[in-house]
């Protein structure tokens, strides 16, 4: 799906240094109830043989997928991709907060508000977006690890900052048809070691992201037992009534006999 | 059949006579009822927009979404009417509770061993086999429309049940949101798959043409009646005699008291 904008964020996590300033940025512009986080940063633990360590941070949120699997489940549309700014949003008065797109999404970056009974996720704080202004991470970040634009403008600074950039790794996830294609481009992401790729997740013990998508007991039973039984049983009660009904028309009115 | 003995006379009487067998209030929530799902049904296939249930077309969707505004408009508007509906409908229920639901749930609803008979016979028949076969006296519902309104009785407290949980989203876990959205689903999908007969039958199929009308004027001529719904009939000829034979006491009873009395003056 194209869309008018292509807005990503581009992080290099050579700059990460985990003081997850970020996380506050975001929880304090978007009002993030105490006990939830639309961003978090994901530690790697130490890597390799004394002396050649690394210890690399991963901050991720919503990926802003190109074909996010979370919209594919949500029942009422209620999360979507805007097709003017590609970024995945969920419209929160249509959501119910029942949590099937908090399962199918591979990265975790949804979360249910159980407060107000909504699923909660980052927006790329499109109300600052809106005025001309970046995510509150981004803004924030001491390191400039993070960065947004629009990458279907070659001047904006993400696009700026991949076109520079020795390594380039997106998180993929694909999987039983869904290919996510991912809008966070990590730069200078560690290829050896407890690398996040989509080959190779499933081997590594603390990898978070991405995991498989789930489906829930309730969805899977609606989409692989409900839609066909019922399906069957209207189209056979319409055949009937039809048959009937083609019957009586062929047949045609019988008048009363007096 | 049992009829075509009657001599004609006698049949065009049966025809004129006219026998109650829906009173207002049944048919008034009746027509709310249709009127409700008609709001209901498009509105609610609207919502469902999920590719991977692939239900709804997209113009479909697109059309609703376009006409109330946006996604959530189109939700308000739905559990509005939703909430009408289950309050009439309740309402109703509990207002006529001993008058009309009770003798219905007590006297209409149970299947008894013709209404058995009628099941094993009538399928049959309409597979075009043992034609010549009579079927046995139904009561006021023939047996295929009792086993309905079980359908229609728990699948509308699915409906009534698993809708607020949607509503009220902040009061129930996710885990009953997410099983209350196929329960609506399959409580609406599974009347609607009997609509299809209910709406043909009682609209469309000549020999029941009288059904539809009767659902506006509340009427049956008793030729219908005894045609369809025999052991009903037959009822109600007991209660009518029951009724004249009172009626015949009190004149006498009056005439009686009237001649002690030296007439009325």
């Amino acid at each position: 799906m194209s869309t008018k904008n292509h807005y990503a964020f581009v992080i290099d996590v050579a700059r990460c240094i985990d003081c997850r300033a970020c996380l506050v940025a975001c929880s304090v512009e978007n009002k993030v109830p105490m006990n939830h986080t639309r961003i978090w940063v994901h530690d790697q633990g130490v890597q390799g043989e004394w002396p050649d360590l690394s210890h690399t941070f991963v901050p991720y949120n919503c990926m802003h997928c190109d074909n996010p699997p979370c919209t594919e489940v949500c029942v009422s549309g209620a999360t979507y991709k805007d097709a003017v700014t590609g970024l995945v949003l969920v419209d929160q008065e249509a959501c119910i907060g029942c949590g099937y797109c908090v399962e199918a999404c591979p990265y975790g970056a949804r979360y249910i508000d159980q407060r107000r009974g909504v699923v909660d996720k980052c927006t790329a704080c499109v109300q600052r977006l809106e005025v001309g202004l970046q995510p509150a991470c981004v803004a924030t970040c001491v390191g400039k690890a993070r960065m947004f634009g629009d990458l279907n403008d070659p001047t904006s600074e993400a696009s700026v900052a991949i076109q520079n950039a020795t390594s380039v790794t997106r998180l993929d996830y694909e999987k039983d048809g869904t290919d996510t294609d991912p809008n966070i481009f990590y730069l200078n992401l560690p290829t050896t070691g407890s690398i996040l790729s989509s080959d190779t997740f499933n081997q590594v013990p603390n990898a978070t992201l991405p995991r498989d998508s789930r489906y829930t007991i309730a969805e899977e039973g609606w989409k692989k037992v409900a839609i066909p039984v019922l399906a069957a049983a209207m189209g056979a009660t319409f055949l009937v009534q039809a048959f009937f009904f083609t019957k009586q028309l062929v047949a045609g009115e019988k008048e009363f006999e007096e | 059949m049992s009829h075509t003995s009657i001599p004609l006379p006698e049949r065009q009487r049966l025809r004129q006579k006219l026998i109650k067998k829906h009173n207002l209030a049944n048919i008034l929530t009746h027509w709310f009822n249709v009127a409700s799902w008609l709001l209901l049904l498009p509105t609610g296939i609207a919502i469902i927009s999920s590719p991977r249930l692939g239900i709804t077309p997209i113009w479909w969707q697109e059309a609703f979404r376009n006409l109330f505004g946006s996604d959530a408009n189109l939700i308000r508007f739905h559990y509005t009417i939703g909430f009408i509906w289950i309050f009439v409908i309740l309402f109703n229920v509990f207002i006529g509770f001993r008058k009309y639901f009770v003798p219905f749930a007590a006297h209409r609803m149970l299947l008894d061993n013709d209404d058995i008979e009628w099941m094993k016979t009538k399928p049959l028949q309409m597979m075009g086999f043992i034609k010549d076969k009579p079927l046995p006296p139904q009561d006021a519902y023939n047996a295929g429309q009792k086993v309905y309104s079980y359908f229609v009785v728990i699948c509308t407290l699915g409906i009534m049940v698993s809708g607020p949980v949607m509503v009220f989203k902040n009061l129930f876990p996710p885990i009953v949101k997410q099983i209350a959205q196929p329960i609506h689903f399959i409580s609406v999908f599974v009347i609607v798959a009997w609509l299809f007969i209910h709406v043909y039958m009682g609209a469309v199929f000549p020999e029941e043409k009288e059904a539809f009308f009767s659902m506006f004027s509340g009427k049956v001529s008793a030729w219908y009646a005894r045609a369809h719904h025999e052991k009903w009939y037959n009822e109600k000829l007991k209660e009518e005699m029951e009724w004249e034979d009172q009626v015949e006491a009190e004149v006498q009873k009056s005439q009686q008291l009237a001649d002690e009395h030296g007439g009325p003056d």
